[in-house]
């Protein structure tokens, strides 16, 4: 079937979302909960598109494409909603985000400032440092749950889980112990996949003396 | 939701295991705290993962503090805050010296906000244990260990023949089973466009249709017993009064989908719906309206009852799915609709307790005399409504559509006490727009009530007297939003916590910043929750501007 991304016509498969669509047509819808390789979450709400003849915005991640289905990335309350959603995850950091992450790319290319209009609590620091591969930043979690799946999905583990609710929801390792009391098995796909930095792989350098760190990883 | 998690549930279910919640629960009533221990066990039971069952124990009310041997629970929903605003649980609070989620140094007494009980007809409402008390010196005798069971008035009528109060008699499976076939029974429902009463309007039949059209089985019947709306009280009063008509109209959704199995979602705050279900559903089996070969038909159901563990969001479809398989109660982008993926990934059915309540009727007398039971309206069907404790009869009330809100409570629910005038009322439940006294004379019914930023909802009428204040009104409704929130999509995770921050602060609030906040929820948001909060918030800014404390 056809579909048009600002008004580029993209043939399609049933069952492609907007989502894809957009990217096989090369144009750029932001996300943040997005991971090609996981199902689709619907969380973020970053990637919202104009829908002709839909009355509001609609998720291009979630949303199957129709046939005919005229679709515009620059629809003024899509960029609304995109652009608070990104400004209200910023305001949750207590630092700004590493500038390699997706986040600070997304904000970037968006065009937030760093002047939030909706200014607030920030997520309480609490990092977990103990296990020699991963490295855990509670505070810069924006609960995207691209981690978890990955777990799920990719690893087939099952170590972490997203926690609480609301402004406290987290994710966390094993039942709260922390990466090496869980049935994480390094693999590393969380890390990868974060849009924070929350979960980053560990780097050698941080460690100083190595040798003494891989002797004391088996303990 | 994780297809994983689905399958884990799944095969759990097939053995006949314990969801990984009910072991949880369970923990609490035991030894009255969850622990690693518990969570571990409830992990082996269920065959989910450890860490996906300690994400579930931090996602529910119910599980997340450990409590004393007597466990007391204010209610702080909105017919409680219309009462006194909320000076009940801050009373609860000095008397027993307890903070929410607190417990006594000696292990005898613990304290815990809820919203809501069901007793908005005698607010305030106080749970000790199980004992619900509620009205004048209902926090008195908590404080004294001597709490009461309170009344719940009767419930009425309008109708010259009542529909949903009437107690169920199996006339409509009968006839059903035997004159209709399931075929001309879901074409009776689509002619009668039964609209969902549990708040967003859609049609049963339809649903019906796509879960009956939709391959894969077995196929379930789920019914939305969480009805977690402050002010409401409809579900429960059908549950707990009226249970084999409930009963009935799941078999007969059954009948017409092709399901074999239904499930009851009640909640934990109703601590009466389920043992109350359950007796009817043995009273069900021994007379042959349930089990295999229902009164010779060859048609087989059953049903259980499941009671939640404290979310309010949880009443939002597919989180309901997810906690009836023991899993976190957030909510899960559609598509799938649950008609194709539902329970255990199958076609599944969920209708709110209401809907389900009208079916038998349609069932035994046809869709046409079902649209003539509101002869004032295109809407067809009756409606529960329920009143507040400002009410001099605050009760469950069977009405017409079409019926006019002035009517409704100055006629059938009797004006306020003491004289008191109405400031405004919320209609429907927290996501419900709020009507001015000045708008007294709009109509009762979908279309009317959206043209004034209402809605039906659940059919709730919670009224505010003179004495409420606006501004805490409009914090009181964040604080709720943002406590209820599942956490999973970012506009009503972060938004509705600072929408409240805004309010809850001493500052003026900015109202074009947090106009465009409500911008960012309504569109933003994945489900109702988020959606629906900026209704009532942009009723208040449209209606009592003065209130709110309000700069440019």
């Amino acid at each position: 079937m056809r579909v048009t991304i600002d008004g580029s016509a993209v043939e399609v498969e049933p069952g492609t979302t907007i989502l894809e669509a957009a990217r096989q047509a090369d144009t750029w819808i932001p996300t943040l909960c997005f991971d090609e390789r996981l199902a689709p979450f619907g969380a973020c709400r970053v990637c919202m598109v104009g829908v002709e003849g839909n009355p509001a915005p609609v998720p291009a991640c979630t949303t199957p494409c129709r046939d005919g289905m005229n679709v515009d990335t620059q629809d003024p309350a899509s960029r609304r909603v995109a652009t608070a959603v990104v400004e209200l995850v910023l305001s949750e950091l207590p630092e700004p985000p590493a500038a390699h992450t997706e986040l600070a790319q997304v904000a970037a290319r968006l065009e937030v400032t760093d002047q939030p209009r909706w200014p607030g609590a920030t997520h309480p620091v609490r990092q977990e440092l103990d296990h020699p591969y991963l490295a855990f930043r509670h505070e810069l979690c924006i609960s995207c749950g691209r981690c978890v799946r990955a777990c799920d999905e990719i690893q087939g583990a099952f170590a972490l889980t997203a926690v609480g609710r609301g402004f406290e929801a987290n994710v966390v390792a094993g039942m709260d112990s922390g990466f090496r009391e869980s049935t994480c098995v390094s693999c590393g796909a969380c890390a990868d996949t974060c849009p924070t930095d929350a979960i980053s792989e560990r780097r050698l350098i941080e460690f100083g003396d190595v040798y003494a760190t891989i002797s004391g990883a088996g303990a | 939701m994780s297809r994983n998690l689905v399958e884990f549930a799944r095969r759990g279910d097939a053995t006949g295991a314990q969801t990984a919640l009910e072991v949880l629960k369970q923990a609490v009533v035991d030894h009255r705290e969850v622990t690693d221990e518990d969570r571990r066990r409830a992990a082996q039971i269920s065959g989910l993962p450890e860490a996906t069952v300690y994400g579930v124990s931090t996602f529910y009310d119910d599980l997340l503090a450990p409590v004393g041997r007597r466990h007391v629970r204010v209610c702080t929903g909105t017919a409680c805050f219309a009462a006194n605003g909320g000076a009940h649980a801050d009373e609860l609070r000095a008397g027993l010296g307890l903070e929410f989620g607190e417990v006594s140094d000696d292990g005898e007494v613990s304290l815990s906000e809820t919203v809501c009980l069901g007793f908005c007809h005698s607010s305030p409402a106080v749970r000790s244990g199980d004992l619900i008390d509620a009205g004048d010196g209902a926090v008195a005798r908590v404080l004294d260990d001597a709490a009461t069971a309170a009344a719940e008035p009767a419930w009425r009528s309008l109708l010259p023949e009542p529909v949903l109060t009437k107690p169920g008699d199996w006339s409509g499976l009968r006839r059903a089973l035997t004159e209709l076939g399931a075929e001309a029974l879901l074409t009776e429902v689509e002619e009668a466009t039964v609209r969902g009463r549990g708040g967003a309007g859609f049609p049963a039949g339809t649903k019906w249709r796509f879960a009956r059209n939709a391959s894969g089985a077995p196929k379930y019947i789920v019914v939305n017993g969480d009805e977690g709306d402050p002010g409401s009280y409809i579900d429960k009063y059908l549950m707990e009064q009226n249970p084999v008509r409930l009963l009935e109209g799941v078999v007969l959704a059954g009948f017409a989908v092709g399901a074999t199995r239904g499930f009851i979602l009640t909640r934990s705050e109703y601590p009466r719906s389920k043992p109350v279900l359950e007796r009817a559903i043995a009273q069900a089996h021994n007379d042959g309206w349930l089990g295999t070969n229902i009164q010779g038909s060859g048609f087989d159901f059953d049903i259980e009852v499941i009671e939640g563990a404290g979310s309010y969001v949880v009443g939002e479809e597919t989180a309901l799915l997810a906690c009836l398989q023991g899993l976190r109660g957030t909510v899960s982008a559609r598509p799938p609709f649950p008609a194709e993926r539902g329970v255990h990934g199958l076609p599944t059915v969920v209708n709110n307790v209401e809907t389900l309540a009208n079916i038998p009727f349609i069932a035994a007398h046809g869709a046409a005399a079902y649209r003539a039971l509101s002869p004032d309206s295109e809407t067809n069907g009756s409606k529960l409504v329920c009143f507040n404790e400002r009410f001099n009869a605050p009760t469950v009330v069977e009405v017409p559509f079409g019926i006019t809100m002035r009517e409704l409570c100055e006629e059938v629910a009797g004006g306020l006490r003491g004289g008191a005038g109405i400031k405004a009322l919320q209609i429907g439940g927290p996501l419900g727009g709020i009507l001015p006294a000045s708008k007294l004379d709009t109509r009762f019914d979908f279309d009317d009530l959206a043209a004034e930023g209402c809605m039906v909802g659940h059919g709730s009428i919670v009224a505010f007297d003179e004495r409420t204040n606006m501004r805490e009104l409009a914090v009181h409704l964040l604080r709720f939003g943002a406590h209820e929130s599942c956490g999973k999509c970012f506009p009503c995770r972060i938004g509705l916590r600072r929408a409240h921050d805004m309010f809850a602060a001493a500052e003026p609030v900015s109202r074009s910043r947090f106009e465009q906040l409500l911008d960012a929820l309504e569109l933003g948001s994945l489900c109702a929750h988020g959606s629906g909060m900026p209704a009532p918030l942009r009723s208040l800014l449209d209606h009592f501007p003065a209130e709110l404390g309000l700069i440019d």
